[in-house]
């Protein structure tokens, strides 16, 4: 007879290896990274002191950290657009017509490619006179060659299409788990009730995934704020492009200021922590 | 963790050197990436040394870039720095700055004469030498004979204003942009032009001086010269620009040409190759000097000297040369080798970018603000950057480009 007790041991037992490579992977560096954000740090001889808040007030005062929030939040704007079209997807893939899982496997491919072979391929695509200016031209929809990386107000929406592309499969192979877990009586019940097939959409589809939107939204809003390396692989912040996580970067690798970069990555967090918070409570279960 | 296997390896290492202490004195000197590459140089550069000089012993040790400076830090902090160590420009002010290496002119000698004068310059902090300096290389002009012709363009440019108009006559007479010059430190550009960028603590950089300089970059811009993303051109997309006939010249190092010569056969058989032209700065463009300091603490700083002034040398760095193929000596007599001047007729492009790299280093200078200087420098260069864009590509006027970039950097630079 096992008690109780020898279970959660055991439970933890197999937790263990999972939970210590996270320690030492997630928790320790955002923990030591919070003490940094408080420090002047010395990368040659690795001291460092504590500074009275003099990182939070310097970036506090910094007009391109701001900029970069700017860029960041508006980021944001990629999130409803990427999680309706991702479940929109799914719901198409989600049938049995014959060579779905090719499309399905099509849509995921972007997800699994590296994001500098990407960056690469879509470089090309928004060069002056690429593959996108050729594309709108030979359609008639475009005259001038435009350089669509290169101006600030277009830049950071093409980077949005980049990281849309980049994402959708990841998404959508989310929604379709959770379309999978709808039971096929309750649609077969509304086409007998007469419901066509946008009505069974909103009125079905949407509120059975629930939980997978908010986990979804939830996943999207954290990518969406910690955009960089979309940045790194194709502009390196110019045109308009410098994100909040851009500036953490440039501040560490380009000024070796490891103390002010922690600062403002802890500000990110933050955002993160308030947005999520705010999501479990318009997509969150009430448990009132 | 670090300090403490640095302290047992400078133990052990100490422990072996003072059993032959009484033999010989080992110099450690540390490069940057060159093992396994060019081992069989610095074998032989370490016999030749230490049959020269009996009771000295040097070891090489090569080391990954970004090693260098905590391992440094820590050698000097445990007492046991190497002899000499392998610096970049910026390295050689942060450390001179800090009191971290020592100066090095009563050491050099007589032979500080041989090293060419803008290496020393390069490594002159507050009038003192504080490196020797060793490899280099400089950006030539490569350029497309046929669309030169077609364009009208007799000879390659003689001078930055030169090189301007015949851009503007290539693109005007032949439709395809001339070059692409990489704009990605725009700090670097005024050096060149022999303008000032910080002085007394002030960014100066918005005199009608400047304005003329970067507005002749927005004209040739304006008129297609220079490629639409050429903001976005570094190394790679500049040789690929090239190889692929859609800029007329290439503005870059000369190893760039052993791509064209694999990689785009026929454009390589109508390649020209000529200096980079120097402008009122009197440097030639895109230098990066490597030299060997002395931390501060080495045992026998003289004895360190002495491999200093060693492998610098005439015949040192012609050896280093033709073993890398694609650096250049900093010295006088070095580039004068007829191993580079050999090339100076020849109809291969690679062979006569040798020598056109060579006539240009006694100019060459490592064009940066010396670290320090900038309070902040990733977010002053980025604004330096983002309006010198939006004035080249027309979305600005220069000068209010200009005054806005030199106010947000005296903003910084006053805390």
């Amino acid at each position: 007879m096992k008690t109780s007790n020898s279970y959660t041991t055991i439970a933890y037992l197999f937790l263990a290896p999972a939970l210590i490579l996270m320690g030492v992977l997630t928790f320790w560096p955002v923990g030591y990274n919070t003490y940094l954000a408080f420090q002047d740090y010395s990368i040659a001889d690795g001291s460092s002191t504590w500074n009275n808040f003099a990182n939070f007030k310097y970036i506090a005062h910094e007009e391109l950290f701001w900029n970069a929030l700017k860029n960041s939040a508006l980021y944001l704007l990629i999130v409803p657009v990427i999680q309706l079209a991702a479940l929109i997807v799914a719901k198409m893939v989600n049938n049995k017509l014959p060579g779905m899982t090719l499309f399905r496997a099509l849509f995921y491919i972007p997800v699994i490619t590296s994001i500098s072979i990407a960056g690469v391929v879509w470089a090309n695509v928004y060069k002056y006179d690429g593959v996108l200016t050729w594309l709108l031209q030979s359609l008639g929809l475009l005259h001038d060659q435009v350089n669509w990386l290169g101006e600030p107000s277009i830049a950071l929406y093409m980077l949005m299409i980049f990281t849309f592309w980049k994402g959708i499969g990841y998404y959508m192979v989310l929604y379709l788990a959770g379309l999978q877990a709808i039971p096929s009586e309750v649609e077969e019940a509304a086409i007998l009730d007469g419901a066509n097939a946008f009505q069974r959409f909103w009125k079905i589809t949407v509120p059975m995934v629930k939980p997978t939107i908010l986990l979804c939204t939830l996943l999207s809003t954290i990518a969406a704020i910690k955009v960089y390396l979309e940045v790194i692989v194709l502009t390196k912040g110019q045109a308009d492009t410098y994100t909040a996580l851009f500036y953490v970067y440039d501040q560490a690798f380009r000024n070796y200021n490891f103390g002010r970069a922690a600062a403002a990555g802890v500000v990110v967090t933050l955002i993160c922590v308030v947005l999520a918070a705010i999501q479990f409570r318009l997509f969150g279960d009430d448990k009132k | 963790m670090k300090l403490k296997k640095m302290l047992a390896v400078g133990a052990v290492v100490f422990g072996f050197a003072s059993v032959y202490a009484q033999a010989d004195t080992e110099l450690e000197f540390w490069t940057m990436n060159l093992a396994p590459k060019f081992n069989d140089y610095f074998n032989k550069s370490v016999a030749d040394f230490n049959k020269a000089n009996p009771g000295l012993t040097a070891k090489w040790v090569d080391m990954n870039w970004d090693q260098i400076q905590p391992k440094l830090i820590a050698s000097i902090a445990a007492g046991n720095p190497p002899a000499l160590v392998n610096f970049n420009v910026p390295w050689v002010h942060d450390f001179a700055a800090q009191g971290n290496i020592l100066p090095v002119d009563t050491y050099m000698g007589a032979a500080k004469n041989n090293y060419s004068v803008g290496a020393i310059k390069d490594v002159t902090v507050n009038g003192k030498v504080y490196a020797f300096p060793w490899y280099n290389s400089v950006s030539i002009i490569a350029y497309n004979k046929d669309i030169l012709a077609k364009a009208g363009v007799k000879a390659a440019p003689k001078n930055f204003d030169e090189f301007v108009n015949d851009g503007k006559q290539i693109t005007a007479k032949t439709g395809v942009p001339a070059y692409a010059p990489k704009l990605g430190n725009f700090v670097g550009w005024f050096y060149y032009a022999g303008l000032p960028v910080v002085e007394n603590g002030k960014a100066v950089f918005n005199s009608p001086k400047h304005v003329a300089f970067v507005q002749k970059f927005a004209d040739l811009y304006k008129a297609g010269v220079m490629p639409k993303d050429v903001f976005k051109v570094e190394f790679e997309q500049e040789i690929a620009a090239y190889n692929s006939g859609k800029i007329a010249m290439m503005t870059t190092a000369p190893q760039a040409l052993k791509r064209t010569e694999t990689d785009a056969k026929d454009i390589y058989a109508k390649t020209g190759v000529a200096k980079f032209p120097v402008d009122a700065g009197k440097m030639a463009f895109g230098a990066w000097l490597m030299d060997f300091v002395i931390p501060k603490g080495t045992k026998d700083p003289a004895a360190a000297g002495k491999l200093g002034v060693f492998l610098t040398n005439d015949a040192q760095q012609v050896g280093f040369s033709k073993a890398t193929e694609t650096t250049f000596p900093s010295t006088k007599k070095g580039n004068l080798d007829p191993y580079f001047q050999a090339g100076a007729k020849s109809a291969d492009p690679v062979e006569a970018g040798r020598a056109a790299a060579a006539a240009s280093m006694d100019n060459a200078r490592t064009l940066t603000i010396p670290p320090g200087v900038l309070p902040d420098e990733a977010a002053m260069t980025k604004k330096l950057q983002d309006e010198i864009q939006d004035a080249v590509e027309g979305r600005k006027p220069v000068k209010a480009a200009l005054d806005e970039a030199v106010a947000a950097w005296n903003e910084k630079l006053k805390k």
